[in-house]
């Protein structure tokens, strides 16, 4: 025999074997191509000159992380259906005589072809579009830096390991698959399985409780801050409820028409309804898999991009003024000089100034019991994370310079304004202080900047009569918080000129720390820079995982009807002979392949839908108020995705029409 | 008076490419009484299963006609095809053909189904024959679940649920044991005493030694016939002799 027996033999069968192994080198190619693109990304050098760097880096390596991982789970999954479509080659092969030590050399070469294959091309296309993807990315954050061709031997050898080892774990699985089955069983192999599955009505109850949970948590937590811890609850509730949903609930509901006689047996349903059911059963856990996987580019993609885009917005809100500066030394001569300072440097400079405020303030949590801001979380039991609100204190003569108004109060009495919550009560309480509620008041148009370093949804604007009741406040937060305190700070900001913030905040930034002030100095559009940098970074992984995801979306697709059309041909020809028409075969399993296709689609569309209001008030935490761009950003996404989705549809069933007419009745007409 | 009547019947069939014609049937005809069962010999290759296909308008011929009741089923229209095929046939094959996604009862109810007929009106067919051929009990058992004889019963009840003019059967004994065979062959005696029609096609002795009349094909054309006299071994005993004398090639006597 030949030395070369083997490695002929490998090669031949993966050609003969193309429809289904050319797809699985392709994902094997993109996933090596990707890996190494995002790991040597998180390698380049031309980053460190970028502004934000340091978040950059560190949201591209776990980008890189993420992508490794999704490679392990998405590469197994897909040789799973290889080796049962094979199982029945393997059989034969055994039974002609091939011992499993023979089939052992002949995967292994078939192994070590595709390892061989996808990383040498995954790799040149991933050196030749790596720079491709660093101009995309340079290209978010508006910079231009020449750059050469650059090429990261410690990309090329992390690719190397990881995907070594992956393969090598394939091969093993598929020595244990072969080594476990009897040949009779390896003939038979993909015919196996053809059961109709049991109701488990445990597991779909499970799977509705599960999804109502996670849909109910994302809808009703309205406290940012909260919506981030329990969002991640909310994901795993919906993720496992998806998961019984397509494994079980969908069955019971099928097995629930079937039993409905005058329904059932309509020529329509009676042959959907069965077939669905078996579908489901084989394809469950896949459709799930499409439709997390669906969910997750949905949401990373349209929340990074409405991040992205929404980026002036944010840095508007976040940053009210041009130039902002707080400190803590509140006192009438601090203040008097640190205005003067400004004086002098916008003079020196000749720069004109606009939209001057200042204002004294204290800002601190506390948790909402009705009237009474409980400000010692230990005090109760169950901590409320949807009843944490920040309190702004202003004292009355800061809120006359802002709102331009004169009201008066007395002592013990306050003005009290939120956003969209009215406050119900006539007084409020607050460690041990009660104040009367003098008015609520309608509006307040600086209510924005006053906020801007609010972190919740839920802030209390609340205007105090004088100096002294802020003091007061001050001491007794300080006592309970100790060094989680805030403290009373005098906020200091104006706009200029377009272009002028950097010169304004050099110069400035320069004198405060001659003089010795600590005082907080932003430039909103330094921090437009850093913050576009992260927000940038992030884009680029959404778009880059979403790429990811959408073309294991492809693959699973692709896989499901291939395998299916071969199923199905069988049935499709004991029909016709009992009498079914070719057209009505045809429709009918249009319609079920139809149903099977888009239900992940929807499914994961009304996963969307219920994400909205959690992953806007997630978004708040990122300073994104934009509820309307968030959600034209999401709606787009879901178009762009459903455009590509169907599409994908187009293809694959043509492939499986052909698969599935290709049998041999008939088929001359 | 003829409920089939097949004439001149002739198919050709051409390779993809267009080079060489394989000539299945010549020139087949013979006629079916109502009431009647025959059975069709030939060995592999004699164009029986062709013939059957056509009967069964699953193919058509090159030129020649099929009457069934006096329609010609070559003419009509492939739209009608399945409808015509459903409400005029039944069948039996030898694979049994049973959907693995239907139970028992819902496999033998799929042409009913497929003719809209109501459930009131499929149960109240069922039950007769069921009971006759001693498959009530498995009705809400699935394909995978019940043996190759219950099975076989199983097809047969979908082929009769549909009171059919003619029953085509291919190879029905092929993939069962001799009992199960022999419990199949009796029911088709049964089934045509109460008169209904039933054309069988076999190369087994055994099956058609159960069967009225029995034709032979042989190279596309019906080569001879016998008709029952006697006994079942009577007749076991004249196939026998006359499938050696096909095969050792005698003269063809009528």
């Amino acid at each position: 025999m030949s030395r070369l027996f083997y490695p002929r033999l490998a090669a031949t069968s993966i050609r003969k074997n193309a429809k289904t192994y050319l797809p699985y080198m392709l994902t094997c190619i993109i996933t090596v191509a990707m890996f190494y693109m995002i790991t040597s990304l998180s390698m380049n050098k031309g980053i460190s000159e970028l502004r934000g760097s340091a978040s950059i880096y560190s949201v591209l390596s776990l980008g890189s992380w993420v992508t490794g991982l999704f490679a392990l789970i998405f590469l197994y999954y897909t040789n799973s259906f290889l080796i049962k479509r094979r199982k029945k080659e393997f059989g034969l092969y055994n039974i002609l005589g091939m011992e499993k030590r023979h089939l052992s050399v002949m995967l292994f070469f078939e192994c070590l072809f595709i390892a061989l294959v996808s990383l040498v091309i995954g790799l040149t296309a991933g050196v030749a579009f790596d720079k491709l993807a660093f101009l995309l990315l340079l290209s978010l954050f508006d910079t231009k830096i020449p750059l050469g061709f650059e090429f990261h031997w410690g990309a090329l050898l992390s690719t190397l390991l990881l995907f070594g080892v992956i393969f090598a774990l394939l091969y093993l699985k598929s020595l244990f698959h072969i080594h476990l089955t009897k040949p009779i069983e390896l003939l038979k192999g993909s015919a196996m399985g053809e059961r109709e599955p049991k109701t488990k009505w445990l597991l779909a109850i499970l799977g509705l409780l599960c999804l109502g949970g996670g849909y109910y948590i994302a809808v009703t937590t309205e406290n940012p801050a909260a919506a981030l811890a329990y969002f991640f609850l909310a994901v795993i509730l919906v993720i496992v409820g998806t998961y019984c949903l397509f494994a079980a609930s969908s069955i019971a509901l099928l097995k629930f028409l079937k039993k409905r006689k005058r329904f059932y047996y309509q020529p329509r349903h009676f042959i959907s309804v069965s077939g669905m059911i078996y579908r489901m059963k084989q394809n469950a856990v896949g459709l799930a898999n499409i439709c997390i996987l669906s969910t997750m580019v949905l949401v990373m993609v349209s929340s990074t991009l409405s991040l992205y885009c929404g980026l002036n917005d944010i840095m508007k809100t976040r940053y009210p003024r041009d130039i902002l500066m707080h400190t803590e030394d509140c006192d009438n001569a601090s203040v008097e000089a640190l205005n003067q300072a400004v004086d002098s440097v916008l003079g020196q400079k000749n720069i004109q100034e606009k939209n001057r405020v200042a204002y004294t303030g204290l800002s601190f949590g506390a948790m909402q019991q009705g009237s009474y801001f409980n400000t010692n979380p230990d005090s109760t039991d169950i901590v409320d994370m949807n009843a944490v609100v920040d309190l702004v204190f202003l004292p009355l003569e800061s809120f006359h310079q802002l709102s331009g108004t004169d009201q008066v109060l007395n002592n013990g009495e306050i003005l009290i304004y939120s956003d969209d919550r009215s406050y119900p009560y006539d007084t409020l309480e607050v460690f041990d202080l009660k104040f009367t509620v003098r008015e609520k008041l309608e509006q307040f148009e600086q209510y924005d900047l006053v906020t801007a370093n609010a972190t919740g949804t839920m802030v209390y604007l609340i205007v105090v009569p004088d100096n002294a009741a802020i003091e007061q406040l001050d001491q007794l937060q300080q006592e309970v918080y100790g060094e989680n305190a805030s403290a009373v700070e005098y906020t200091l900001g104006f706009d200029v000129d377009a272009g002028q913030g950097p010169v304004v905040y050099r110069e400035l930034k320069q004198t405060l720390d001659t003089d010795g002030r600590s005082v907080r100095l932003y430039c909103r559009e330094d921090q437009l820079e850093n913050a576009g940098a992260l927000y940038g970074g992030l884009f680029f992984i959404g778009i880059f995982l979403g790429m990811l995801f959408l073309i294991a979306t492809i693959l699973i697709i692709y896989y499901k009807q291939i395998s299916e059309g071969y199923d199905d041909r069988e049935r499709f020809e004991i029909m016709q002979k009992v009498g079914l028409d070719r057209t009505e075969v045809k429709r009918s399993i249009r319609s079920q392949v139809l149903t099977v296709f888009f239900l992940p689609l929807i499914t994961a569309g009304v996963h969307v839908i219920f994400a909205f209001p959690a992953i806007t008030r997630i978004l708040l935490l990122f300073g994104m108020t934009n509820k309307l761009l968030f959600a034209l950003c999401t709606l787009g996404t879901f178009l762009v995705f459903a455009l590509f989705y169907a599409l994908v549809y187009g293809v694959t069933a043509k492939i499986y029409y052909k698969i599935v007419s290709s049998s041999p009745t008939r088929a001359d007409e | 008076m003829a409920i089939l009547e097949v004439s001149n019947l002739k198919k050709v069939y051409t390779t993809r490419f267009g080079g060489s014609h394989v000539q299945a049937l010549s020139d087949v005809s013979f006629s079916v009484e109502q009431g009647e069962y025959v059975a069709i010999m030939g060995e592999s290759g004699s164009g029986k299963t062709t013939l059957l296909n056509i009967l069964a308008a699953l193919d058509r011929p090159t030129s020649g006609e099929v009457r069934l009741n006096g329609k010609n089923i070559v003419t009509i229209r492939e739209k009608e095809i399945s409808a015509f095929r459903r409400e005029n046939l039944g069948f039996v094959f030898q694979d049994f053909n049973l959907l693995d996604t239907f139970s028992i009862k819902d496999n033998i109810f799929l042409p009913l189904v497929l003719s809209n007929k109501s459930y009131q009106e499929m149960n109240r067919r069922l039950m007769p024959i069921s009971a006759r051929l001693g498959i009530s009990d498995i009705l809400e058992k699935y394909p995978y679940e019940v043996s190759g004889g219950q099975k076989q019963r199983a097809a047969v009840a979908r082929a009769l649920i549909t009171e059919p003019q003619l029953i085509l059967a291919d190879e029905p004994t092929g993939a069962l044991d001799s009992r199960a065979s022999d419990n199949l062959l009796e029911l088709f005696n049964q089934i045509n005493a109460d008169g209904q029609t039933i054309l069988m096609v076999t190369h087994s002795v055994k099956a058609a030694s159960s069967a009225k009349r029995v034709l032979f094909i042989k190279d596309g054309e019906v080569f001879h016939q016998l008709y029952r006299s006697g006994t079942a071994e009577e007749m076991y005993q004249k196939i026998s002799d006359t499938l050696t004398m096909i095969a050792t090639g005698g003269a063809r006597y009528e």
